[in-house]
Order: C-alpha cells, then sequence, then structure tokens
C-alpha cells in the first residue's frame, strides 16, 4: 500500500542511546508539517503545547494520532514483550524484551500535550532511562492546562477592550459591561492561579464526576453479574448469552473509564505541585492576565 | 381486556399484605436514603409536598405517577420525596410499581432472587417486560396494562416511567412521546397524571443510583389525564411529555451545571494533511492509524462502506467524534485528547455513544459534500432537528479568508452569526467571547450565556454552533 505518508521515512533510533533532549528535539522535528502555527513552532520547546494557537503550535485535532505514530516511527525501544493483562483479556503490556519498534498503546498517550511530555511518557513507560535533571524543566499536565486557559482569558479580554474601545454610544455602553465581566473572570482566574491549592481544588471537581462515573459503572457491572447469576439458576440460554456480551462491553467501558479517572486524578494531584518551572510558567501568564486586566480597566 | 379473576385476587391479595406492611417498608426507604446513600432532599421539599397533596386532595379519583427516569432507585427516590409519612395511612394513595422484569426479578442465586421478589412484591410491584416483540412478550405487557387499568379504576394510584426505560442522554425530549401514558389515561378517564421532575445535583448521566451524598431537588405537579373529547393516547402522552419537559426546564433554572451540550465540527476534505494516511486513490488506509481512531464496531462499518467510501466514510467518523468531544464537554465530561475511540459513533442511526459514561448523543451532518463535513452534536438541553422538523441548534459554515487566522476569524464569525440570529442583539459588538474551562462561551450584556457556543475549522473552513433552546 502506498500512503502519502511515504515521503517521511525516517530512520528509528534506540531510545536507550539519546539523551532526552534528543529525544525531544526528534519529536518535535516529526510534527513540523503539522504545525500551523509557524512563528511558535520555530520558538518551541520541551514546554510548546502541540494544540491551541496563542502559545501552542496549532496542530490540529485530526493529527493528534499522527503525532504519537510519529514518536513511533521515530524511536526503538527494548519494551517489546507483550504480555497478557489476565485471564480471558485481549490486553497487554509491553516488557523488556528484543530491540524493537516502539509501540504507544491505547490511552498511554493522554497526557503528552508537549514535546516535554511526550518524552516524559517515554520514560514512565520504561522505554528509556528517567532523567531526573530533564524532567525539573518539562511542565506537568496540569500546569499545561491551567496556563493554557490563562492565556486564552488574557487574549479574549486584550481583543474585547480593543474592539470596545472603537465603539460609541449604546453599543459601547453594552460591549463595556462584558469587559467588566471579563475583567472580573480574568482577576478570578488570576487568583486562582496564585493559589495552588485553589487550583487543586478547582481541579478535582474533574476528577470527583469522573470518580462518580466510575463508581456508578461498577455498581452496573455488578447488577449485571447477579442478573447473569439469576440467568444461570433460569436455564435462559439465549437470556444469558446476552447479558454476557453486556457483561464484556461494561468491562470495556469500566477499563476506559479507570484510564480516564487516572487523568483526572493525575491533574487533580499535580495542579497543587508547583515547582520553579511551573512557577515561571504560571508567573508568565499572570503578567499577561494582569496587563489585560490593567489596559481594560482604562476603557471602563 | 377485563382481568381474569384469579388476576384480580392476586391484586387484591398483593394490595392487602403490602397495606400490612407499608410503614415498615417506606421507613427503611426513607432510612436507606438517607443513611445508606446520605441523601438529601431540597430545603423546598415541605412546601412543594403541601402544593401537591393540596392539590391530589383535591382530586378524588385515581392518579398515574409519571416521572423522569435515570437511575435504578428512581421509584423509591420519587416515593420518598413526594410521599410524607404522615400520609401512608392513606393507602388508596400509594403508587404501584412498574420494574422491568429483566432488571429486577431475576437478580443473584436463589435465595436474593427470592428475597428481591418478596421485597418487590410487598412494594406494589407488578413486572413489566419492556423487550420482546413476540406473542408471550406482547401479552404480558397487554396483561400488565389491564392490571395498571384495573388499580385506577378502583381509584388507586400506579407509577409508570412515560419514557419507557432510563434516558441514555440524561435529558429528557419531548418529541419522541411514548403512547402508553397516554393510552391508560384514555383507558380510565378520571385519572390524573402526577408529573414528577426529580434528579440529584450531580447526576449527568444513567447510573444506578445518584451520586451519594448528593442533594435531590425535585419539580412536581398534578395535571389532567384524557381530555373530554381527547381520542388519540399520542395527544395525551405529549401533552403529558410536554409538561414533563417544562419541569425539566425548571429543575435546570436552579442548576449549576450548563443545560445546553451541543458541540460541532467541520473537516475541509481537501486538506493535504487529511491524505496522508491513505493510499493516493484514497482507497486503502494505514491499519493502525484507523484502528487509533475508531471501536471495532466502526471499523466494520467501515469495511461495508468499500474502497470508494472509505476516505469519506472515515472522516465523517472523525467529525462526529470531534463534534460529540465538545458537547460532553461543556457536560464536565472530558475525553482526553486522542481518546478518540471512547466515543463510538453510529453513522447510520445518528447516534454517538460515551462508552466510559454510556451517556447518548444524538448527531446530525448538516454539511456533506466533496469539499466539507460539518457535524453537529447533541448531549442534551434541545432537540438536534432532523429533515422534518427545525432543532434546538443553529449553525453556520463559512469559508476562511486567504489571510485571515482561522482561529480569529472563526471567533468573528461566531459573533456576528449570534447577532443576527437575535433581533434582541442585532450586533456582535454587543456580545464577547470568553474561555471557561477551555470552552468557549458568550458574554450578553455582561453576563455568561448558556448557548453552548462550539467553534471549529479546518483548513478552508470555519464552523460555529450554539444553541437557542
Amino acid at each position: 500500500m502506498a500512503f502519502m505518508r511515504k515521503q517521511a521515512v525516517v530512520e528509528a533510533i534506540d531510545l536507550n542511546t539519546i539523551t532526552p533532549e534528543d529525544a525531544e528535539r526528534r519529536i518535535t522535528a516529526g510534527v513540523k508539517k503539522y504545525a500551523t502555527n509557524e512563528a511558535n513552532y520555530a520558538a518551541a520547546d520541551a514546554n510548546t503545547p502541540y494544540l491551541g494557537h496563542i502559545v501552542g503550535m496549532g496542530i490540529e485535532s485530526s493529527n493528534l494520532a499522527d503525532i504519537t505514530m510519529s514518536i513511533e516511527r521515530q524511536f526503538l525501544t527494548r519494551m517489546t514483550a507483550k504480555i497478557g493483562a489476565g485471564e480471558g483479556s485481549a490486553d497487554f503490556k509491553l516488557a523488556p524484551g528484543e530491540l524493537g519498534k516502539l509501540r504507544i498503546l491505547d490511552g498511554q498517550d493522554a497526557l503528552a500535550a508537549t514535546p516535554g511530555l511526550s518524552v516524559k511518557m517515554l520514560m514512565d513507560l520504561g522505554h528509556m532511562p528517567k532523567n531526573d535533571a530533564y524532567l525539573e524543566k518539562v511542565m506537568s499536565f496540569a500546569y499545561v492546562m491551567a496556563t493554557g486557559d490563562g492565556w486564552k482569558t488574557a487574549d479574549a479580554l486584550k481583543k474585547m477592550a480593543a474592539k470596545a474601545e472603537k465603539l460609541a454610544g449604546a453599543e459601547r455602553v453594552e460591549a463595556l459591561a462584558n469587559l467588566n465581566s471579563l475583567v472580573a473572570r480574568a482577576k478570578d482566574y488570576d487568583a486562582l492561579l496564585a493559589d495552588a491549592a485553589k487550583l487543586a481544588a478547582s481541579k478535582s471537581a474533574a476528577y470527583r464526576h469522573d470518580k462518580d462515573g466510575y463508581d456508578a459503572l461498577n455498581s452496573e457491572l455488578g447488577l449485571t453479574v447477579d442478573k447473569i447469576k439469576g440467568a444461570s439458576a433460569g436455564g435462559d440460554a439465549a437470556l444469558l448469552a446476552k447479558l454476557r456480551g453486556e457483561e464484556a462491553e461494561i468491562r470495556t467501558r469500566l477499563k476506559m473509564s479507570a484510564a480516564k479517572l487516572r487523568v483526572s486524578q493525575e491533574v487533580a494531584e499535580a495542579a497543587g505541585r508547583r515547582r520553579a518551572i511551573e512557577s515561571a510558567k504560571v508567573a508568565e501568564v499572570r503578567a499577561a492576565l494582569q496587563a489585560a486586566v490593567s489596559s481594560a480597566a482604562k476603557l471602563s | 381486556m377485563p382481568l381474569e379473576a384469579e388476576d384480580v385476587e392476586a391484586l387484591r391479595l398483593q394490595r392487602l399484605l403490602s397495606r400490612v406492611l407499608v410503614v415498615p417498608v417506606s421507613l427503611v426507604v426513607g432510612a436507606l436514603a438517607r443513611l445508606h446513600f446520605k441523601y438529601r432532599l431540597d430545603e423546598n421539599i415541605d412546601a412543594l409536598r403541601a402544593e401537591i397533596w393540596a392539590k391530589l386532595d383535591g382530586h378524588d379519583g385515581p392518579v398515574i405517577w409519571a416521572a423522569n427516569h435515570l437511575t435504578l432507585i428512581d421509584s423509591f427516590l420519587v416515593y420518598w420525596a413526594v410521599f410524607p409519612a404522615s400520609r401512608l395511612l392513606e393507602e388508596r394513595r400509594i403508587p404501584w410499581s412498574t420494574p422491568e422484569y429483566t432488571n429486577y426479578y431475576r437478580l443473584g442465586g436463589p435465595v436474593q432472587s427470592a428475597l428481591i421478589r418478596g421485597l418487590l412484591y410487598l412494594c406494589r410491584c407488578i413486572p413489566f417486560l419492556r423487550g420482546g416483540e413476540d406473542a408471550a412478550s406482547d401479552s404480558w405487557r397487554q396483561k400488565a396494562f389491564d392490571k395498571c387499568a384495573w388499580i385506577l379504576r378502583a381509584g388507586g394510584a400506579v407509577f409508570v416511567y412515560p419514557e419507557a426505560g432510563r434516558s441514555r442522554s440524561g435529558w429528557l425530549e419531548p418529541r419522541r412521546p411514548k403512547d402508553f401514558l397516554g393510552k391508560l389515561a384514555l383507558e380510565v378517564p378520571g385519572a390524573k397524571f402526577l408529573c414528577v421532575y426529580l434528579r440529584a445535583d450531580r447526576q449527568i448521566a444513567t447510573t444506578s443510583y445518584p451520586p451519594k451524598g448528593d442533594r435531590l431537588r425535585v419539580v412536581a405537579d398534578l395535571i389532567d389525564g384524557a381530555l373530554p373529547g381527547e381520542t388519540n393516547p399520542r395527544d395525551v402522552s405529549q401533552r403529558l411529555f410536554d409538561r414533563l419537559a417544562a419541569m425539566q426546564q425548571e429543575w435546570w433554572r436552579g442548576s449549576r451545571m450548563a443545560r445546553n451540550c451541543a458541540g460541532n465540527d467541520v473537516v475541509d476534505l481537501k486538506g493535504a494533511l487529511l491524505r496522508e494516511n491513505f493510499s493516493e486513490d484514497l482507497s486503502e488506509a494505514d491499519p493502525s492509524w484507523l484502528g487509533r481512531h475508531l471501536t471495532e464496531r466502526e471499523l466494520a462499518y467501515l469495511a461495508r462502506q468499500g474502497p470508494a467510501g472509505l476516505f469519506r466514510t472515515f472522516w465523517r467518523f472523525f467529525c462526529a467524534k470531534e463534534a460529540c468531544h465538545k458537547a460532553l464537554g461543556r457536560a464536565v465530561i472530558v475525553v482526553p485528547n486522542g481518546a478518540f475511540r471512547e466515543i463510538e459513533v453510529d453513522l447510520f442511526r445518528r447516534k454517538a455513544l460515551h462508552l466510559p459514561t454510556g451517556l447518548q448523543l444524538d448527531i446530525r451532518f448538516t454539511d456533506d459534500d466533496e469539499d466539507k463535513l460539518h457535524c453537529v452534536a447533541v448531549l442534551r438541553g434541545g432537540y438536534i432537528g432532523d429533515e422534518t422538523a427545525e432543532g434546538d441548534v443553529l449553525w453556520t459554515v463559512a469559508g476562511v479568508p486567504p489571510a485571515a487566522s482561522p482561529g480569529a476569524f472563526v471567533r468573528e464569525l461566531a459573533l456576528d452569526f449570534i447577532a443576527s440570529a437575535n433581533d434582541e442583539i442585532g450586533s456582535a459588538a454587543k456580545l464577547a467571547l470568553i474561555e471557561d474551562g477551555g470552552l468557549p462561551g458568550v458574554l450578553w450584556r455582561g453576563a455568561a450565556q448558556d448557548w453552548s457556543l462550539s467553534l471549529s475549522h479546518s483548513g478552508r473552513f470555519a464552523a460555529a454552533s450554539f444553541m437557542i433552546s
């Protein structure tokens, strides 16, 4: 099969023979053709988000899988031996084996939102040695999201202020009402970013939602298992087959729910931990928010 | 159809036995709700009960309880919320329930199953069978209907879920009424509907039970059953669904969750990067790349479309998934980036399922031509619309001017579109965009609007959608 992608052939390299910085450079180079914000891409570092236009590379969601597949094509790993995840399950884990093609399994890339986080993912999964000095420079997923929202808020405020400035009469009055509301939101968000504990509390709401969902699904599974017991006792083969199908579906959903829960748990926990890199990035976005607020305040 | 004498005798015996145990059973229901599940009722529950019971006292006839349905324990919760302990001796008012046989009557081994059946018997349950198209299932349903009618004719009360099952979207959709309750009301003309909308504060999806520790808020009303001259069950059911839908709106006005949850996505089918995992003639695709986006069912559907339909069908799946991702995000259900397989799309039925939560969304392709696809998805808040009926989602798709930034252009497009769709707004200058938890929103008169704004751009196209319900 001749895929259009064939032009992009790269020589894969053993992840254990390169530095994290080399891996990051290769990862960043591998996504160049998907980046629609050339300026941000040119200045990209470990913490530049793949997605988004304000500070991100501008990669579109239709190319998200391409990022992961680009990483897979570029590296070799010793984590190639498949180990079954459990009896009756088609799932598997990867364990040390012969040097071979890198495989990133379903859901493993959920937090890899920047080149640095992609390298962290490779370290966490055992494909390359852990390097604490490198990881110190990598902003957590929680803060990529939190600062991203801050940049968006500052941008919206700046644009609204620029628009309101040109208006007159009743339109200006309405625009200023919106502007004041935006200023209040920007101030609130600035205060949220200033306090790691508050930020963690706000992120834990999503975790609680996911936990509720996971618990509810678990109880659905318990109920279906009870129905299977009942159908077994009644000897209804057709019903039993239907219920076993339901059980398999719920188990698949439960696995996805657990993966989702791990992401939101990681985000909620990481939001409360602020290292130097996160503090620096938070300071940058807070400065942008405060600048936007102060220029908007001149209008109102 | 009249019940046979032995069925009538059986119902009389069940009524007698349940009467004896009504007080302890009701107290246990209340205690479990409060102590085990730690639920609280809304602060105004006493006022609501007083209002409803004043109406019930004014109606000396049969009552059909009709409530929205989201969890397996809704019947108990509605009963606990509406029926005060002081009224427990008014046994005629205590409703008979119609639980689904396959959900409740064959749970666990023989002992557990027998205990549950015994409890359901004492709780005045008439097992109902919703599935099955064969004569035996039809006959079962007819008998259950006849039992309900007999109870109502005797001046009693029955509790039936009008939606005939738990809502898979978490939303009661008034445009899809079921006829059962309309038929029942026509069968017993003196009956009134006791409409109840009960939902826990954090209840998003269909679950076994509401989140533990949650507050349950209730809206209730007593309305007419069949009106004089009414003969069509659909008309009666439609009136009931409309009332329940209005109560749903009232419930959501007091909620902190976003009511409107919709999303959109546009795909530029001529975009070069969309083709790179396909063969040059677009008749084949990299299987591992497809596997990262599509579930087994979706892959099977894709295979059935043949080589000629491969490219377009794949991107229809993708477009629908992206639209659903945004609609779910509005309900604080975050689909992690790249987790495309968490959403399973059925292009034929125009439905999508979020697998981890089981939430079902409606999808609709508004633009589907050689150049582009545009899909909208609705989880809740209104009707998506179809070829015959306008929905509650408005959308626009436009070309991005050559020199413009797509991100900035789609934002301007959205505000202009919203302003043009509402005479009261008139000018986009009166609106502002906000970002809330990574999702776009709209400010009007300084207040954030629950319009579920969704933005998308791809290659040469930009699109925006919002809800007007």
